[in-house]
């Protein structure tokens, strides 16, 4: 924000007590804060209201003490890098709508961080069986072929002193 | 190469390339005999010079003397190009008779099967 703005504003919100109220009064990290786990259908559905989220898509984190109150547990899917870049966001730099939930970990999983490109397209079975299927076959090839080396038409080379005659072809 | 080929399809017809040749060596020449190969160089020439075991064969002499000349001449050593070229047609040479057992050796495998067939189907 350039300096400029900043005066300005700051002389909007000194005049205006209605925005005075909005910038001192909220916005806090209190304000930020989930609130308790939800116990009840009641207070679930409340929850579920807050993060914009369906009453069936609702899911609260395990209540285990962490703090995550009633902070929706989101399936975490595979990171805003994998999120369509074509796609006209309300913030496009996070590829993010305006009141769209983020997932607990969403500083994890920024583009800057976390990259957990894209779902493998085949099953990891399939992955481990072709690379074992590939070493087998080579590893088979290399015993068949062990004893069936490449070699030039001619017979060991003849050292004179170990007793035995050699003979030319004259 | 298809030698390797060769010795699995026919390894009955087929040298092996690391076995000496297993025929009498002046089988087929009864009437002139061949003549022996002759190492020139001796024992305690090739220890003094240092020669490398490998380099102990039928051709040691001429290599002793291309080294002997190197040494000699240093650093005109386009003066031992005579030299060299014998030593070097010396060991193709070499080459050229261990491809010749070769053939030998596969030719008299061939003939000795030949003969083998023949008794086989005559009696």
């Amino acid at each position: 924000m350039s300096n400029l703005m900043r005066s300005v504003l700051t002389k909007r919100i000194i005049q205006n007590p209605l925005l005075q109220y909005i910038a001192v009064r909220n916005h806090w990290n209190k304000d930020f804060k989930p609130a308790k786990y939800p116990e009840t259908e009641q207070e679930k559905l409340a929850a579920a209201k807050k993060y914009y989220l369906l009453p069936e898509e609702y899911k609260p984190y395990a209540n285990d003490g962490l703090g995550q109150g009633d902070y929706p547990k989101l399936d975490d899917g595979l990171g805003v890098e994998n999120k369509d870049s074509y796609y006209p966001y309300d913030f496009p730099e996070h590829k993010r709508n305006f009141n769209e939930p983020l997932s607990a970990d969403y500083n994890l999983y920024s583009e800057d961080r976390y990259s957990q490109a894209e779902k493998p397209r085949y099953s990891s079975i399939y992955y481990l069986s072709c690379f074992l299927g590939v070493m087998t076959f080579s590893f088979l090839l290399y015993g068949f072929l062990e004893d069936k080396k490449m070699f030039r038409p001619v017979l060991p080379k003849q050292y004179p002193g170990s007793g035995e005659k050699h003979y030319t072809f004259d | 190469m298809g030698n390797a080929y060769a010795l699995y399809t026919k390894p009955d017809v087929t040298p092996n390339p690391e076995n000496k040749p297993s025929f009498d060596p002046n089988f087929g020449f009864e009437g002139k005999p061949r003549k022996e190969r002759v190492m020139i160089a001796t024992e305690a020439e090739m220890v003094s010079a240092m020669l490398p075991l490998e380099d102990r064969d039928y051709c040691a002499h001429k290599l002793l003397k291309y080294r002997a000349c190197r040494a000699d001449v240093f650093p005109w050593l386009y003066k031992c190009h005579h030299d060299k070229h014998e030593y070097l047609t010396c060991e193709y040479e070499d080459y050229i008779l261990r491809m010749k057992e070769f053939e030998r050796e596969r030719r008299l495998l061939e003939r000795q099967k030949r003969i083998n067939k023949k008794q086989a189907a005559s009696e």
